[in-house]
């Protein structure tokens, strides 16, 4: 970078400036798990669940605040703070069950890859497998850097879903009614309804957005004089996810669900959203959507739960060291990929059941993450006078009820 | 003698001579201006709040500890000047000097050693390996002689105490503590600069404060550029200017050059007049010409002087060690007439002339894109190569150290 000439540096920046950690946190957050749980919302129960958008949208402004908030006055990535705060063992509990969770996470972004690929008519034995070891070397060799840009750009994909969600002429009225409505208080005895919005939550506020974000923005240097500019990028990050969520819904809600098409199955099922842009070119656009969605998140989920586990555990971390210098990072982030891409070849595995799946285990882990995250920030000893507003508290509060009333009632009556 | 845990001493009971107990330890406290290692006193959570148990009173140490006759614990009296080793050193970051890198403690070794009628605590070393880690998970879950055995089959991972350097944040504390990073300052730069690289930023700030300014331009010189621009900008100006007073003058324009106008124009205010002037001069020049990357301090004489002047001239420059493998002779009005390696001066008479040793010397104008000065340093093998104005007056050297690093970076 130091000998590219001054203009172009400054243009660089500008870009940049834009294009922060928040924003492409947030891209990375419509990912596989993202984009077929926001679609079975919308082809299960059309408009119903689109009041949750409006409280999930403050919650993950509020929740991503706190994490870039933390990055930048304290230099530290969350697992860091945690362990520094609360000792080895309960950070290494948070990690097991972090990396249990990201586990599911990376099963889904392969899960993705491998759906988007079955539109091809390309097999996922020889595509997981293939595609499992092209993130593998690309992070590894260091290529990662150069080929962001393409994945962001390539996430431009997301706008053809505001597109096919106007082209599909959904019902306005109704969308904008159920999107500002109170929510049904008999909706917590459906189990269906509950799983759905225990997966909405988690795939929107994910457990290992808040790692990645925090650890983006120390790894950027950003200082706490400098925040102001992250916070704008971090609120519009969290916007734009949660436009083209909401957009995702209704346009499954206005094709599959109005068509009576309830279940999603596979990707062709949900391809049938994008079909009023696309026509027949239908599954190709959603295909190539999904795929760059699915690499996108597998480059980065594996990796950033390598670095979080060990810099919290303590284990030596960093692509610049040797394999033997640092074992257990290399031996996590290879396992990740490994295994995660290996779960996919069990024959006849329901793509779009794990995927959701996925997305209710984050969920399920959300409200725990959040509970360290809120002792934190009102830390005055670890946040100086950045400590939390009463408001902030008492948003990250009440999601954290809301997550645990919905996880109980998920176990209480299954079924 | 034994060792004991810190782990096993936090929350362990304490008893008097009696029997009676009186409350867990919570904290235990080492003052380094008295004793470097020596535990001075443990705090005690009782019924009736926080007590200081000073160290002498320790009959015994592990799972209980035991006290002599009555009871002496003292009120709490908070005091800046100690290191508490669970809040300062469990589980915080430090500098294994040794090994060169920046760990996580996951557990105190102490000492306990009987001496007349108590015993003796000294911290002998930190634990960052699993044995520390698998300790601490299954302490009170697992029995502890079964714990015992576990931990021996784990190989320790321990660093000594004396190759730790805490790293502490608060410049006044720091002080009290009598930490001055010794074991750091010893290193060569560029590792320091890795260790450096892993810290957070309050910590680089903290290391930088600390070290000896030279040892701070030289690893400046090593940091990855934004890791660099960030630690200027948090540091004091009065602390930059003596810092990029040590750097090389071609350094330290690059690195004022990517600062702000007027954040590099109150560092040049600081700085020495002479200094400032050749690093004045340097920063009108493009980065990224023969100019932006040569440096101003190199030896010449006048090409009429003999080989002892010019071993005299060696033995007085202060400049870079890379700048000193050729002497540059000039002619009248400073105009470059030729060059003498240094294994030539080797391997003359004190009494040769300089001019009779010379070789015809390669040199290139100030504007000389960086890629034709590296092409020029590939066609004819140099080690430094002479810039010279359009007079022909000789107005720096670019060093082959200078070239590699351009080389590396160009991307």
């Amino acid at each position: 970078m130091k000998f590219i000439g001054k203009g172009w540096r400054n243009r660089l920046v500008m870009l940049l400036a834009v294009v922060g950690p928040g924003f492409i946190t947030a891209n990375v957050d419509n990912d596989a798990g993202g984009i077929f749980t926001y679609s079975q919302a919308g082809a299960q129960f059309g408009y119903v669940l689109l009041w949750t958008m409006i409280p999930i949208t403050i919650a993950l402004v509020v929740v991503q605040e706190m994490a870039s908030r933390m990055g930048a006055v304290t230099g530290k990535g969350l697992s860091d703070l945690i362990r520094e705060e609360f000792g080895f063992r309960l950070t290494f509990f948070v990690m097991l069950a972090l990396v249990i969770t990201n586990f599911g996470n990376v099963v889904a972004e392969f899960a993705g890859i491998a759906s988007s690929m079955e539109l091809f008519g390309l097999s996922r034995y020889i595509v997981v497998p293939v595609a499992a070891f092209v993130v593998w070397l690309m992070v590894v060799r260091g290529t990662y850097d150069s080929i962001e840009k393409i994945f962001l750009t390539a996430s431009a994909f997301y706008v053809c879903y505001i597109i096919a969600g106007v082209l599909a002429q959904p019902d306005w009225k109704a969308a904008a009614f159920a999107t500002v409505t109170r929510p049904q208080a008999a909706g917590i005895r459906n189990y269906g309804y509950v799983y759905m919005v225990i997966a909405l939550v988690g795939t929107t506020i994910a457990p290992w957005m808040q790692f990645y974000l925090q650890a983006s923005i120390v790894e950027k240097g950003v200082t706490a004089r400098q925040y102001r500019a992250s916070r704008w990028d971090v609120i519009i990050g969290c916007i734009f996810t949660d436009v083209v969520a909401w957009f995702i819904i209704v346009a499954c809600a206005a094709t599959l669900y109005a068509a009576g098409h309830h279940d999603i199955a596979d990707a062709a099922d949900a391809a049938q959203a994008l079909r009023p842009l696309a026509g027949q070119w239908a599954s190709l656009l959603f295909a190539a959507g999904l795929f760059n969605a699915s690499l996108f998140a597998a480059s980065i989920l594996p990796i950033s739960t390598a670095y979080a586990v060990c810099e919290g555990l303590g284990f030596e971390s960093g692509l610049d060291k040797k394999f033997h210098e640092a074992p257990v990072f290399y031996w996590l982030y290879t396992l990740l990929i490994v295994l995660g891409a290996g779960v996919l070849l069990i024959p006849r595995l329901p793509l779009v059941t794990v995927l959701v799946a996925s997305q209710v285990v984050n969920g399920i882990l959300l409200p725990f993450v959040l509970v360290f995250m809120l002792i934190l920030t009102n830390d005055r000893e670890v946040m100086g006078e950045y400590i939390n507003s009463r408001l902030f508290n008492n948003v990250a509060w009440v999601t954290v009820i809301v997550m645990i009333v919905l996880t109980l009632a998920l176990t209480v009556r299954p079924g | 003698m034994s060792l004991v845990a810190l782990s096993e001493l936090l929350g362990a009971t304490v008893r008097d001579a009696h029997g009676t107990v009186h409350g867990r330890v919570r904290e235990i406290a080492v003052a380094p201006q008295d004793h470097p290692t020596r535990v001075a006193y443990l705090v005690v959570r009782t019924p009736e709040g926080d007590r200081t148990l000073m160290a002498e009173a320790v009959k015994s140490c592990g799972s209980t500890v035991r006290t002599g006759e009555g009871t002496p614990l003292e009120p709490c009296s908070p005091s800046d000047g100690v290191l508490l080793l669970k809040r300062d050193l469990l589980d915080q970051q430090i500098i294994d000097v040794h090994g060169r890198k920046v760990v996580r403690v996951n557990d105190v070794e102490i000492e306990s050693t009987p001496v007349n009628n108590h015993v003796v605590l000294n911290v002998v070393s930190v634990n960052v390996g699993a044995r520390g880690a698998i300790r601490r998970l299954c302490k009170g879950v697992v029995p502890r002689r079964t714990l015992r055995a576990l931990l021996e089959k784990i190989p320790a991972q321990d660093i000594p105490w004396q190759y730790v350097d805490l790293l502490e944040t608060d410049p006044a504390r720091r002080v009290k503590l009598k930490i001055a990073y010794e074991g750091l300052a010893k290193l060569h730069p560029a590792d320091i600069a890795d260790i450096v690289e892993d810290l957070p930023p309050a910590e680089r700030e903290a290391v930088f404060e600390t070290i000896d300014e030279e040892v701070a331009a030289e690893t400046l010189e090593e940091l990855d550029p934004d890791v660099k621009k960030s630690i200027i900008e948090s540091l004091d100006k009065d602390r930059v200017a003596d810092i990029v007073e040590e750097m090389d003058p071609d350094a330290a324009a690059d690195l004022l050059g990517d600062l702000q106008a007027e954040h590099s124009g109150e560092i040049l205010k600081e700085m020495e007049p002479e200094e400032r002037d050749e690093v004045t001069q340097l920063l009108e020049f493009g980065e990224h010409t023969a100019a932006g990357r040569m440096t101003t301090q190199y030896i010449a004489v006048p090409n009429t002087v003999r080989v002892d002047a010019a071993i005299e001239a060696l033995k007085r420059f202060e400049g870079g060690r890379e700048a000193l493998s050729t002497i540059y002779l000039i002619g009248p009005g400073q105009t470059l007439t030729g060059s003498v390696s240094l294994v030539r001066i080797a391997t003359s008479l004190p009494g040769d002339r300089l001019a009779d040793l010379s070789e015809p010397s390669v040199s290139c104008a100030p504007d000389t894109p960086q890629d034709e000065v590296a092409a020029l340093f590939d066609k004819y093998n140099l080690i430094t190569l002479a810039v010279v104005d359009e007079h022909g007056r000789l107005a720096g050297i670019i060093t082959a150290d200078d070239v590699i690093t351009m080389l590396r970076h160009r991307d």
